[in-house]
């Protein structure tokens, strides 16, 4: 299936949660935030919520800063 | 007393966590990542300002957040780049989850040439977030009015500026952080535009309870002895604080006796 994530399309295996999805991705868990359609998805939530064809996945980082 | 045990018991406060050190550091703007974890050590520092932003799908970020944990540190996300109320909300929410604590250094300031606060939008932020518990330190311009209202608001500390962000000028809202510092109930941290420890030292004698230092530590000539320096400025202005500042006058005050003894030898 398609998923957008950050304004990229990129195809992913049905049934895939949150966390595969870092996985998938290599990015890591901490330091991470991520809403699916606009909604944030608390930490305690990745491993349950499962993403469906189609969800606009924003995902967020902690960088230096001020 | 002597300092060291007059310092020993001056704890700094902050919602539900104290501080040894009033010295805050931000992690922006290092020439690399050894270099950052060195200066911030040599700062002595126990809380650390942060951002987000969105991924770069192409590139790997180094892991910036392992060492600072491992060093003791308290991170402060801030909401760097949110345009209004809303979306420093968003922001806040999503830094509570990528970093783990409900803290938040609030700013919002939609001009990228001065970075200057929104007021309006900050104090709507600020109520919001102190409602969904939040521990919120916001971002202000050097207004007095403004920060009785964030402290209304329930933000846990105020942080004024001393100059535009990055600007390296010092302190320029003098008057007016004092004003904030005599009127506030909650801690002030003064924010942005300090360049040189004598204006970190400036000040913690005036009375500000903390200084957040970023840019002028970290585009120095040498970031790690500039965050000593910095230290030893934060803890020499608090010392000048706790032990009170002499009073100032017009005229001259004789620190030496003006009795006419060389004219009673002639």
């Amino acid at each position: 299936m398609k998923i957008h994530v950050n304004e990229q399309t990129i195809e992913l295996a049905e049934n895939t949660n949150i966390e595969q999805l870092l996985t998938h991705l290599d990015k890591p868990f901490i330091g991470s935030a991520v809403a699916v359609n606009q909604d944030i998805i608390s930490r305690s939530h990745w491993a349950n919520t499962i993403i469906n064809e189609g969800d606009k996945i924003s995902l967020f980082q902690a960088i230096a800063g001020g | 007393m002597l300092f060291d045990e007059m310092n020993k018991n001056d704890q700094l406060v902050i919602g539900d966590k104290s501080f040894s050190s009033r010295l805050f550091t931000g992690t922006g703007k290092f020439n690399d990542q050894q270099t950052m974890v060195a200066a911030l050590k040599a700062s002595q520092s126990e809380l650390v300002t942060m951002a987000l932003k969105r991924v770069d799908m192409q590139h790997r970020d180094d892991d910036i957040l392992a060492p600072l944990i491992k060093n003791g540190m308290k991170l402060l996300p801030n909401t760097s780049g949110a345009r209004n109320a809303k979306e420093a909300v968003f922001a806040a929410e999503l830094a509570r989850e990528a970093l783990q604590t409900n803290w938040v250094k609030l700013e919002i300031h939609p001009d990228p040439k001065y970075l200057l606060p929104d007021p309006i939008e900050t104090l709507k932020a600020a109520e919001m977030l102190a409602n969904k518990g939040f521990i919120v330190l916001p971002y202000v311009h050097a207004d007095p009015v403004l920060c009785k209202h964030l402290e209304a608001a329930g933000c846990a500390a105020v942080m004024p500026l001393g100059a535009p962000i990055g600007s390296n000028k010092g302190i320029k809202t003098a008057d007016f952080l004092e004003i904030i510092i005599e009127q506030a109930n909650i801690p002030v941290i003064v924010d942005a535009g300090l360049g040189s420890p004598s204006h970190a030292a400036l000040a913690m004698e005036m009375g500000a309870d903390a200084v957040l230092v970023n840019t002028a530590i970290a585009v120095s000539g040498n970031p790690v002895a500039m965050s000593e320096a910095f230290a030893k400025a934060v803890q020499a202005g608090r010392q000048a604080y706790l032990a009170g500042l002499g009073g100032q006058s017009t005229q001259a005050v004789a620190s030496s006796p003006l009795t006419a003894f060389l004219e009673a030898s002639l």
